[in-house]
């Protein structure tokens, strides 16, 4: 007999500290349908990427040698990177306002592990093994009966093939696909270190898919706790109408019974192997199949179908959900908020990047009878798929300074970055000591202007001028 | 069937008591306390391999021995540097072209455009007179080096991080305007950009 649910403990940690590995039953149903569509668009999402090209780069493409990421047709440097700001608590708040509003729905219908265990990895354990009864004889059998090693064995290679596919796929997010190609036709011997990090990341996939799967949702993500610890009564979640199922049981003249029959069918078909109708416990991870489960059953006996369905717990209780309160109102502010300053800083994205630093190895300046001299080092960086032309000049000076040969400008070429020395001379004749300018880069077609603060270095206005040699 | 109440594994109560709150007597999950002990296997493995095997190279020891291979490297290439091997880049219309680039994205700042100089900064390139060394290698190296006078650092910093090759290509694209043999050193007062 399967093994029965336990509220106070987990369970597919048995109490010796083993795993019970879990053999869920298959379901079909409106929700499991729409749950994998919504997964295959995700994985389709997933995979394109790399593939679709936006202003001449990949869709998403993070380049880490060379700085610069690519997304949705905006390349960033690594002087944007304070937009990560708005990107992270801009998902910590969508993820507050959603499970406040929904409960987990993240994890039933977006998240990646569920994604591709539920809609990749459960179907070849189908495609190979069979329904659920047909697995766990599998699993009774010993480990040397030749139907389960044939069986298991490729099962395994499919993994295999499956988990270096999704890796090769996670890396051309970082090396992009053409930057891909030749790391696959190579030798390993070529790129060693492409090839452990792709050997590696297979294999931890491949232990999570294989054996890991639930536990991960159970122990390892932060999310999901973080999840549980939002959701309240007016949460919507997967729940069981207690009210309506209770007593449980099957109908005997002479007593009343609820509309649970108590076949348990909804606990067969849970991955994370609890009883919904424990209440809310803190391994669901919000798939709809029990609610799918018990539906066909419900339709079966031709009752109203929804015992197990989404509600919050104030409606389970028979009162009514409350989507807008304090809490969620907040939430969405703020998220409001932070999206209007995303969106505004994100317009502001300069084009290039220009900073400068004093030149090391030189003099802090020169003074010579005709001028006094300070030695910087400039770097532009130019974010554009094109080359372009950059000019430095002068933003803001009390006295009149030169900028030493960069009249004509200077071209960077395409996403590229050119360091070179730049020399500022202030004559003589019109230096009063130090003093604070601005300089500005601008770019030929003047659409970027770029300005840094500078100070210039010199003798004390009180000091004699150096003899003439 | 097993009903829930008579269930093998339903959890053990702690005897003790806290403010009436009670715990469940669970076991960790058997994976959990594989990567605990895991750790302290691997700490200890760590620790004697890296500290008392006198097998393991330390950090240090890498950097100096990749920065070795990589002098080795320079030095090779330096030794095929000779005033006769530069002379002969000069002619090299490539050589030069190169050169050209790498001084035009660097070094026209301090010295110009027509390698005339700049007066108070760079000093004069086109010319026959020469201040730190009138031969090849000198000006190599003083491109590679920076310039030092009077022991003190002047405008003309280190370039190495150019790389041997940039180096030797920008003294070709200086002494692709020269003759061998008639390079004259002069005092650095009499520079004329320096006046
Ligand atoms: S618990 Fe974590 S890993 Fe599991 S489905 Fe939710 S978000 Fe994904
Ligand atoms: S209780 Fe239902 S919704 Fe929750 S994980 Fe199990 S089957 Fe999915």
């Amino acid at each position: 007999m399967a093994h029965v649910p336990q509220r106070d403990s987990v369970t597919t940690i048995a109490p010796d500290g083993s795993r019970r590995f879990l053999q869920p039953a298959d379901v079909g149903g409106q929700w499991v349908r729409a749950r994998r569509a919504f997964g295959w668009l995700l994985i389709a999402l997933f995979a394109a990427m790399p593939w679709i090209d936006i202003n001449g780069n990949p869709a998403v493409f993070l380049d880490i040698e060379q700085r610069h990421f690519h997304l949705f047709g905006a390349t960033l440097g690594l002087d944007d990177f304070w937009l990560l700001f708005f990107a992270i608590s801009g998902l910590g708040f969508t993820v507050y306002a959603v499970t406040a509003m929904f409960g987990r729905i993240w994890c039933g219908w977006a998240c990646p592990q569920t994604v591709y265990m539920e809609h990749l990895f459960r179907w070849v354990d189908r495609w190979i093994e069979g329904d659920h009864h047909q697995r766990t004889r599998l699993d009774g059998l010993p480990f040397n009966d030749p139907e389960k090693l044939r069986k298991r064995g490729f099962r395994f290679l499919v993994y295999i093939a499956l988990c270096w596919l999704v890796a090769h796929i996670f890396l051309a997010y970082f090396v992009s696909i053409p930057g891909l190609y030749p790391l696959i036709t190579g030798a390993p011997t070529a790129h060693p270190t492409a090839f452990i990090g792709m050997a590696a990341m297979t294999g931890v996939l491949l232990f999570n898919f294989w054996w890991f799967r639930e536990q991960l949702c159970l122990a390892i993500c932060p999310y999901g706790r973080l999840q549980s610890a939002l959701i309240d009564d007016n949460s919507v979640i997967v729940g069981y109408d207690a009210r309506r199922g209770e007593p449980r049981g099957k109908a005997v003249a002479g007593i009343t019974t609820g509309d649970c029959i108590d076949c348990r069918r909804c606990v067969q078909v849970c991955p994370t192997g609890i009883d919904i109708r424990q209440g809310l416990q803190m391994e669901c991870i919000a798939c709809t199949s029990c609610m799918d489960a018990c539906d066909d059953i419900m339709t079966k006996l031709k009752r109203p179908v929804g015992l197990v369905r989404y509600a919050s717990l104030n409606e389970l209780n028979g009162g009514q959900t409350q989507y807008w309160r304090p809490r969620t109102i907040l939430y969405a502010a703020l998220l409001g908020i932070g999206a209007v300053v995303a969106a505004f800083s994100l317009s502001q994205i300069q084009k290039a990047g220009f900073k400068l630093t004093r030149q090391p190895g030189v003099e802090l300046y020169t003074d010579s009878p005709g001028a006094v001299t300070n030695f910087f080092r400039a770097k532009i960086l130019n974010k554009q798929g094109r080359e372009v032309r950059f000019f430095i000049e002068t933003e803001f000076s009390p006295v009149p300074i030169t900028i030493l040969n960069q009249s004509a400008g200077l071209v960077v070429p395409p996403e590229g970055e050119v360091t070179f020395p730049l020399v500022i001379m202030v004559d003589r004749a019109h230096y009063t000591g130090e003093f604070n300018l601005t300089v500005r880069l601008r770019s030929e077609d003047g659409k970027t202007r770029l300005k840094q603060k500078l100070h210039f270095l010199g003798p004390d206005s009180t000091a004699p001028q150096p003899p003439t040699r | 069937m097993t009903s829930p109440e008579s269930s093998d594994d339903k959890p053990v109560l702690m005897p003790h008591s806290y403010d009436g709150i009670q715990e469940f007597d669970q076991s960790l999950p058997n994976w959990w306390l594989f990567t605990l002990f895991g750790s302290i296997v691997f700490a200890a493995l760590y620790w004697a391999y890296y500290f008392h095997s006198g097998v393991a190279v330390d950090d240090h020891t890498a950097l100096d021995a990749d920065l070795s291979v990589l002098e080795a490297k320079q030095l090779a290439a330096v030794k095929d540097l000779n005033d006769e091997t530069l002379w002969k880049m000069s002619r090299n219309a490539l050589t030069v072209t190169e050169g050209q680039a790498v001084y035009t994205s660097l070094c026209i700042t301090c010295h110009g455009p027509t390698l005339a100089g700049v007066k108070g900064i760079g000093f004069r390139l086109n010319d026959a007179d020469w201040v730190h060394g009138n031969t090849p290698t000198a000006i190599y190296r003083n491109i590679s080096e920076g310039i030092v006078f009077d022991g003190k650092p002047t405008g003309m910093a280190p370039q190495k991080a150019l790389g041997t090759a940039k180096i030797a290509a920008v003294t070709a694209f200086l002494l692709s305007t020269q003759e061998p043999g008639k390079l004259a050193v002069i005092p650095r007062s009499e520079e004329p950009s320096q006046k």
